[in-house]
């Protein structure tokens, strides 16, 4: 699941840079000529900036390589199933909420008054998909199924002060 | 001899009434941040399930707590800023004052807006919620919180006007502020500006243009609420308020940092080496913080989408200046130095952790795929806490205990130090309880929590009731500074330190 693997190396970086503020502080006691430090650690650091650079660049092709904002590649006898989804405040109006397990679905998603945010919640709470759901504009969630069960919709960006009873279901079957 | 003393009593006199308006910036925004803190509270125990709020009060002090944090440190940020800058560049008294009178109407207008008239869109104030509210809130309301809010921006935006003026007074332009012609090789190094001056230049540069997107948005919105019938594009009117917002916000850290430059050399006597790699960091940082506002709208998929592949990039990238060189040169000037820890030293070390440390859930968050189950989930004020609560304001607290130590013989206590762990601790908590609630996908701003949820909020609640006190025991120092000064007048102003 995306949210361990984010808490995880979130967790564990952080840690890293907790350890290396600690390990200065302790060491901070001694007193030592500046400039052998200084020559030792900006040397050390074209070293450390230059991980830190492939690192990131490393990550963000991988991560950048499948983005939710396309759409999937169907099979040549599939049609998505498109559900036109307009949210109120403050409540889900879908145009469908029955579906298959394995059914591929594009959430066509918009508001009829203020920003809302669709996000698709599955039988244990995890957040699965989401995106906003803006006045004027259609964005579009495209997700399939794997479990059957009972999905909800909550909103997901602040909309006055029922944002937080504005929940819809969706039933998905086998 | 006699026209030495007057001499004396003349600058002291001066250096009273510079610093008094300083010590009133900091204690203002040090007290808001702490009744700020309190709300935060009573949000965390109502989500928490132990409080019992009505959605119209939580939403009020979700409004009041993002609007009054931001404007508070931002605030008191300045004070910082300005306390350091004078020495460099001549900067106006005037503007300074108009400033915090116009902060200070801008307070009472939002107050009164959010509670009298029960207002409540939360700070990003997205339209078209300020006039759509489905009932809860009236015109009254809506034009009292963005008129106020307009009242605070220009009061800041004068002030950065000064501090441009003064810099492209002293240094030629902003390009030159930030040390460009030393990056060309024009200058030497040795004659780039000082650090003090190269991040007044950056978050001049970067403020200006976020209240001018901010103004411009703010009274799109004023003009719906009188007029509905006249719209916008909600689309643009969500780019310039995340433009605004985004770079606003993260321009307190950038004013923050400079006590650490100030101040960290003056206790490890070592020399806080401006070089061609800090100007590039800060030249980084200037264009960075102008564009990376599109990662807050990763979920619209009808943005173009190289802005936002844009988003998650410049986001990464944007790390690299600060830990490759702010963080890594307090690391550098701390290590091995022999330094005197005290309460100003020590905050201002702390600052530099929280802000490298709420960098990691920062970037973890603006990678589009984790955005797609995280956005708007608590992780974001999980990071959020991180680098302004352990980052930001820390800051703030660290030249509050300087300013007292140099400008007053008041010394901090056992109590200080205390607060000072019970502070960590707390924000460490409260940090992580976010990030936690983050994680099992607990949506941000809501009134209410499923059971499942209210664990987290809970103990973020009782580190919170711990962070208060801390803040209140570090804002009480600060006060009893500002009492002793008036007596005793400003005989410490500028001790050596190490």
């Amino acid at each position: 699941m995306v949210q361990t693997v984010a808490w995880v190396t979130s967790l564990f970086f952080m840690i890293v840079v907790a350890a290396v503020f600690l390990i200065v502080v302790i060491k901070s006691k001694e007193k030592r000529d500046y400039e052998p430090i200084k020559k030792k650690w900006y040397k050390a650091r074209t070293f450390y900036a230059t991980i830190l650079v492939i690192f990131f660049i490393v990550v963000t092709i991988y991560t950048l390589r499948e983005l939710p904002y396309d759409q999937p590649v169907y099979g040549e006898e599939i049609k998505p199933t498109i559900v036109d989804v307009e949210a109120l405040q403050f409540g889900w109006k879908m145009s469908e909420t029955e579906f298959k397990v394995g059914e591929p679905i594009e959430f066509h998603v918009t508001s009829g008054d203020v920003t809302h945010g669709f996000g698709i919640y599955d039988e244990n709470m995890n957040l699965i998909a989401q995106t906003q759901a803006m006045p004027a504009y259609t964005n579009k969630v495209y997700t399939t199924f794997d479990e059957p069960g009972t999905y909800e919709i909550l909103c997901l960006e602040y909309c006055g002060l029922g944002h937080h009873v504005m929940i819809g279901k969706l039933e998905v079957t086998e | 001899m006699g026209c030495l003393e007057m001499t004396t009593i003349v600058d002291k006199g001066e250096l009273k009434s510079r610093n008094s308006m300083i010590a009133t910036y900091l204690v203002i925004g040090g007290a808001v941040i702490a009744v700020m803190m309190i709300f935060g509270v009573l949000m965390l125990l109502a989500q928490g399930g132990v409080l019992d709020l009505s959605p119209a009060a939580f939403y009020q002090f979700l409004t009041i707590h993002g609007t009054g944090m931001i404007g508070a440190a931002a605030l008191a940020a300045v004070g910082l800023m300005w306390y350091f800058l004078r020495d460099y560049v001549e900067l106006s008294k005037k503007v300074f004052t108009w400033n915090l009178i116009l902060f200070l109407i801008a307070l009472v207008m939002i107050i009164v807006g959010v509670f009298s008239f029960e207002y409540a869109s939360a700070w990003t104030f997205l339209y078209p919620l300020p006039a759509l509210s489905a009932g809860a809130w009236g015109i009254i309301g809506a034009l009292l919180y963005l008129g106020g809010m307009l009242v605070l921006g220009t009061g800041f935006l004068l002030l950065y006007i000064d501090t441009g003026r003064a810099i492209i007074r002293k240094y030629g332009s902003l390009g030159k502020g930030l040390g460009w012609d030393v990056i060309s090789g024009k200058k030497d190094v040795k004659d780039a500006p000082p650090a003090t001056v190269i991040a007044s230049t950056m978050v001049t540069i970067v403020n200006t243009t976020a209240i001018v997107a901010g103004a411009v948005v703010l009274i799109m919105n004023v003009i719906n609420v009188i007029n509905p019938a006249f719209t916008f594009d909600p689309l643009l009117a969500k780019n310039l308020t995340y433009a605004f917002g985004h770079i606003f916000a993260n321009a307190i850290i950038y004013m923050g940092v400079i006590v650490v430059y100030e101040i960290l050399p003056r206790y490890t006597n070592r020399k806080w080496a401006v070089n061609k790699s800090f100007l590039i960091a800060w030249t980084m940082s200037t264009a960075f913080t102008l564009v990376i506002y599109t990662h807050h709208m990763l979920m619209d998929s009808v943005m173009p989408k190289w802005m936002l592949i844009m988003g998650q990039a410049l986001s990464y990238a944007n790390g690299i200046p600060v830990l490759v060189v702010t963080a890594y040169g307090a690391l550098m000037i701390v290590y091995k130095s022999g330094i005197k820890w005290d309460m100003a030293s020590g905050l201002a070390f702390l600052s530099m952790f929280g802000w490298s440390v709420g960098v990691v859930p920062a970037i973890v968050d603006a990678t589009i795929v984790v955005n797609h189950v995280m956005h708007n989930t608590k992780w974001v004020p999980g990071h959020f806490h991180m680098y302004m609560g352990l980052g930001a304001v820390v800051m703030l607290f660290a030249f509050m205990y300087y300013l007292a130590k140099v400008d007053s013989n008041l010394k901090p206590n056992g109590l200080d130090k205390l607060a000072f762990v019970c502070y960590t601790l707390a924000m460490i908590s409260i940090s992580a309880q976010f990030l936690v609630s983050g994680a099992i996908s607990t949506p941000r701003r809501w009134a209410t929590h499923f059971p499942e949820w209210m664990g987290p909020a809970l103990f973020g609640a009782i580190a919170g009731v711990f962070l208060v006190i801390a803040t209140s025991i570090f804002i009480t120092h600060f006060i009893r500074y500002i009492i002793v000064r008036n007596k005793t007048g400003s005989d410490f102003y500028e001790r050596k330190l190490a």
